[in-house]
């Protein structure tokens, strides 16, 4: 179960630079997700560990030794295809053993582990099945445990549940967790589903443009975000730029309590949830929009030019058009290190 | 009105005439052969007309030399568009270009290439005056109606060529790249990969190519007569023989006919069988 | 990269045979088609003494070719017509319900592809003998539209089979005749169908042969079967130049308007021709 090293890779098709500068490390059995928009570089990332791409810059290392040379085949690394890529024409236990029977593992070994993966994966009434008898989510399944049944040392997942619908997703993603706990190789997990990252990982790596924009565990990545980026592909977050003097940023709603020194012009972020409301509340504002959501209320409250959206518990009941009065923790409130808007 | 007389109704034009027509053509040629519909004489249904052209040399040279016609084309436009399309599956500089070009013959009908390739190979045509004009030979050579058939298979498999790569092209292009990359992903190197992915998922297409191959080239009358081998015949030139001007044996030209039918449907399953039988062969070993 | 500049020169090497094995035949056709009658072309002559169009002017006046033409550019509107006309409904059964047996059916539509062609064409003459049926222009009319109907109803099934419900019903939500709902809702996607049908079915026609050649010897000749006759026996080469000439440069270019028009799906998929 290999640790992972990628340094100063690069990739560059054409003129377009796909990937600009990425490094970072995966400690071994660990579960980190590539997250981003889609564009930024993670699938190439991804393909590059996996050896179908050979980076145009940088090395890729597993447990300390370079692999970038080293080709697809022999590579100790397993995809789960977006599209799960089954191979058409064999069956699902046909498919599952492919792999251990390109590595020439004798034959009853080859059955137990296929035999094993099958019943693991509930796939026991589908075994002689063809792929395309099989709903997406059982080909899934296929998928997984064909890339599995190599034991191999990294599995590397495409986006997986991009095409199962919702319930099946949250599922899905529970059980590749558990599996990947159990199993203990390590996994890179590429997605464009935030909640998905937060959910899942050990480590996230936020990538936008070609480089890793922050990278920390999922709470980091939530609540401490560092750019405008971040802050907004996770999750809402409200926004705002002044002034900070005496520890406070005057807005509209009142003075914001904000943990750094005195500076001119800044952006401030803080999350919709960490609000509290209380009558005696040092911020208020109008509240122009009520969106009931059922566990929680989202309300959009105005002052002045500004709109913030806050979210408190579905149990509230407060009306259009209502005052309120409400409280920021100051730790909850992060300083963020772009340059504000103009 | 009922859906059922709709449909009957809207089928008849298109599919009703086909049906009866080709119908039938096949009850007239069979009939024909046992000796109805005769032309000649009495309808007396007899198995006459086959017993004497079983006796015939002619018509055993003409089914050997129409089978094995047919099938080395085949053979041959196979081992030629196979490969083709699997260098051609990924575009790359040049590809395009070549695709059109491999694919061009199919615009030429048949006549034309009979007269190119007179052109090219007969008495005063180029080659030969090429090889004069060289000093390899002081008088031209005999290549057309050459004795072996060459330039006859030669123009078969240009003229087939073309139909084979695009069916096969198409099959080898519908093999999704992630399939490909999940059995590199697995394990397998470029001849793992040929023989356990592409092989299967092409063999469908392969048969297709080789039955229609086979029975266009079995069925040839236009490509023998002009190029082929003066002393030959194929299945189709002894058939218009026996029912041209000359012969007017309408009976002994549907047996014939009837042989030709059967050497396509022998062609078409044999090809079938042969495919099946190599894909899984090599899947195996 | 070394094997992407390997592959780009075997590409360029086969490349440039190709085109030598089509440019040089053709060129060398036309040129014998050029040859001035009065003077022979022949070795050790490289290139032909003197060239005119008198032998174009020559076949012109002198043989059947013009007969010949008139009769393959009459037969082959009419047949491309009919084939449409007998197809179109049948395409619309196939393209847009689903009925048991539909399977079947449509391959059934296909048996004149796969008959051998000079079988068709000998027993189709036999039942017109005993028929009685001495019009050679309507017997051929009606070979070449069984033989093509295959065609234009694969290609008209596939343009019935892209007409949008929505829109039909929209059109009669909004009031529409029968007729008002097939130009609106129907015509549209069915246009280049029918354009795509009507030109393959007459490229097949000018260029059928066995048919022509076994119904129609030897008084009705069309210009297939005057090109073999200049091929046969008698190479008698300069004429069979004019004549392949004729027949193949209208249907190459026919038959590159016909790509263009089909430029998503391939049409040599629906075609098959060979």
């Amino acid at each position: 179960m290999p640790a992972i090293d990628i340094e100063g890779v690069a990739m560059r098709f054409g003129d377009v630079d796909a990937l600009k500068n990425v490094s970072l490390h995966v400690p071994e059995g660990a579960f980190v997700t590539l997250l981003g928009p889609s564009g930024c570089g993670k699938t190439t990332l991804l393909n590059i560990i996996a050896g179908f791409l050979a980076p145009s810059r940088g090395r890729v290392l597993f447990d300390r030794q370079d692999v970038t040379g080293i080709r697809p085949e022999a590579r100790d690394t397993a995809m789960c295809f977006q599209s799960y890529a089954l191979f058409p024409h064999l069956s699902v236990q046909d498919n599952i053993a492919f792999g251990p029977r390109q590595k020439r593992v004798p034959k009853t070994e080859v059955s137990a582990r296929v035999g094993d993966l099958i019943r693991q994966m509930g796939l026991a009434p589908h075994a002689a099945k063809l792929p395309n008898a099989l709903s997406g989510g059982q080909q899934q399944r296929v998928a997984l445990a064909r890339a599995l049944a190599v034991a191999p040392g990294v599995v590397l997942f495409d986006e997986p549940l991009s095409n199962l619908d919702a319930k099946l997703r949250d599922q899905v993603r529970g059980e590749i967790r558990d599996l990947q706990r159990r199993v203990g190789f390590t996994a890179v997990y590429v997605t464009h589903d935030q909640a998905e990252a937060l959910a899942m990982s050990d480590t996230v790596f936020l990538l936008n443009g070609g480089v890793i924009e922050q990278s920390g565990s999922p709470r980091e990545i939530y609540f401490r975000p560092r750019t405008r980026f971040v802050a907004d592909f996770i999750g809402a977050a409200n926004l705002q730029d002044g002034a900070i003097a005496g520890g406070a940023m005057q807005t509209p709603f009142g003075p914001i309590p904000v943990d750094a020194a005195d500076a001119a012009r800044r952006t401030i972020c803080w999350r919709p949830e960490v609000v509290r409301l209380s009558d005696v509340g040092a911020l208020s504002g109008r509240v122009a929009h009520v969106a009931f959501q059922g566990g929680w209320l989202d309300l959009f409250v105005t002052a002045g030019d500004q709109t913030l959206r806050l979210q408190v518990p579905g149990t509230h009941d407060i009306p259009d058009g209502a005052e309120i009065r409400f409280d920021v923790a100051r730790d909850a409130v992060v300083v963020l290190e772009d340059e504000p808007h103009a | 009105m009922p859906k059922a007389v709709k449909v009957a109704l809207l089928l008849t034009p298109a599919l009703g005439l086909v049906m009866v027509m080709m119908s039938l053509v096949i009850w007239r040629a069979v009939a024909q052969s046992f000796g109805l519909h005769n032309f000649n004489g009495e309808d007396v249904l007899s198995l006459r007309h086959w017993t004497e052209m079983l006796g015939t040399r002619r018509y055993w040279n003409a089914l050997q030399w129409s089978a094995y016609v047919a099938t080395t084309s085949s053979l041959i436009t196979l081992a030629i568009a196979y490969p083709l399309a699997l260098w051609l599956r990924k575009p790359f500089a040049g590809s395009f270009l070549l695709s059109a070009l491999i694919k061009a013959p199919y615009f030429v009908p048949g006549l034309v290439a009979v007269f190119l390739l007179l052109n090219v190979i007969a008495y005063h045509g180029i080659v030969n005056q090429a090889l004069m004009w060289v000093g390899l030979t002081d008088r031209p050579i005999r290549l057309q109606n050459d004795r072996n058939g060459y330039g006859l298979i030669a123009l078969q498999v240009w003229k087939q060529l073309p139909l084979a790569f695009l069916l096969l092209q198409g099959a080898v292009q519908a093999i999704p790249d992630p399939v490909l990359n999940a059995a590199r992903d697995l394990g397998a190197g470029s001849v793992a990969r040929f023989r356990k992915v592409v092989l299967p998922l092409t063999a469908r297409a392969m048969q297709a190519a080789s039955i229609l191959i086979f029975i266009g080239v079995a069925g040839d009358f236009t490509f023998q007569a002009t190029v082929g081998p003066t002393r030959e015949n194929s299945l189709a030139t002894l058939m218009v023989q026996y029912q041209g001007v000359s012969y007017g044996d309408w009976n002994a030209a549907a047996v014939v006919g009837v042989t030709l039918m059967g050497l396509s449907l022998v062609g078409a399953v044999g090809f079938t069988a042969l495919v099946q039988v190599a894909t899984r062969i090599a899947e195996r070993a | 990269m070394m094997l992407a500049r390997l592959n780009t020169l075997l590409a360029g090497l086969l490349a440039a045979v190709l085109v030598l094995w089509l440019l040089v035949p053709f060129a060398m056709a036309l040129l014998w088609s050029l040859v001035d009658p009065g003077t022979p072309w022949s070795y050790p002559d490289v290139l032909p003494p003197a060239l005119s169009f008198q032998r174009w002017v020559l076949m012109w006046e002198t043989t059947t070719l013009s007969t010949a033409m008139l009769n393959s550019y009459t037969l082959a509107p009419v047949a491309a017509i009919t084939a449409i006309l007998l197809a179109a409904p049948t395409a619309y059964a196939f393209g847009r319900i689903d009925f048991p047996g539909k399977g079947i059916a449509q391959v059934v539509t296909l048996t004149p592809l796969v008959l051998p062609g000079f079988v068709t064409a000998v027993f189709f003459a036999s039942i017109l003998v005993s028929f009685g049926v001495y019009s050679r222009y309507g017997a051929i009319l009606l070979g070449h539209v069984v033989l093509f109907i295959p065609y234009a109803v694969r290609i008209l099934t596939v343009s019935f089979a892209q007409v949008n419900q929505e829109v039909i019903n929209a059109a009669r939500d909004l009031g529409a005749s029968p007729l008002g709902v097939f130009r609106a809702a129907f015509w549209p996607v069915l246009k280049p169908g029918v354009l795509a049908s009507f030109l393959i079915v007459f490229i097949l026609s000018i260029e059928e042969f066995a048919l022509a050649f076994i119904v129609g010897s030897p008084s009705f000749t069309t210009i297939p079967t005057i090109l073999f006759s200049y091929l046969g026996y008698d190479f008698i080469r300069p004429n069979a130049a004019v004549v392949a000439l004729i027949l193949v440069v209208p249907n190459v270019m026919l038959m590159l308007f016909l790509e263009r028009l089909l430029q998503s799906a391939n049409p040599a998929n629906l075609s098959g021709k060979g």
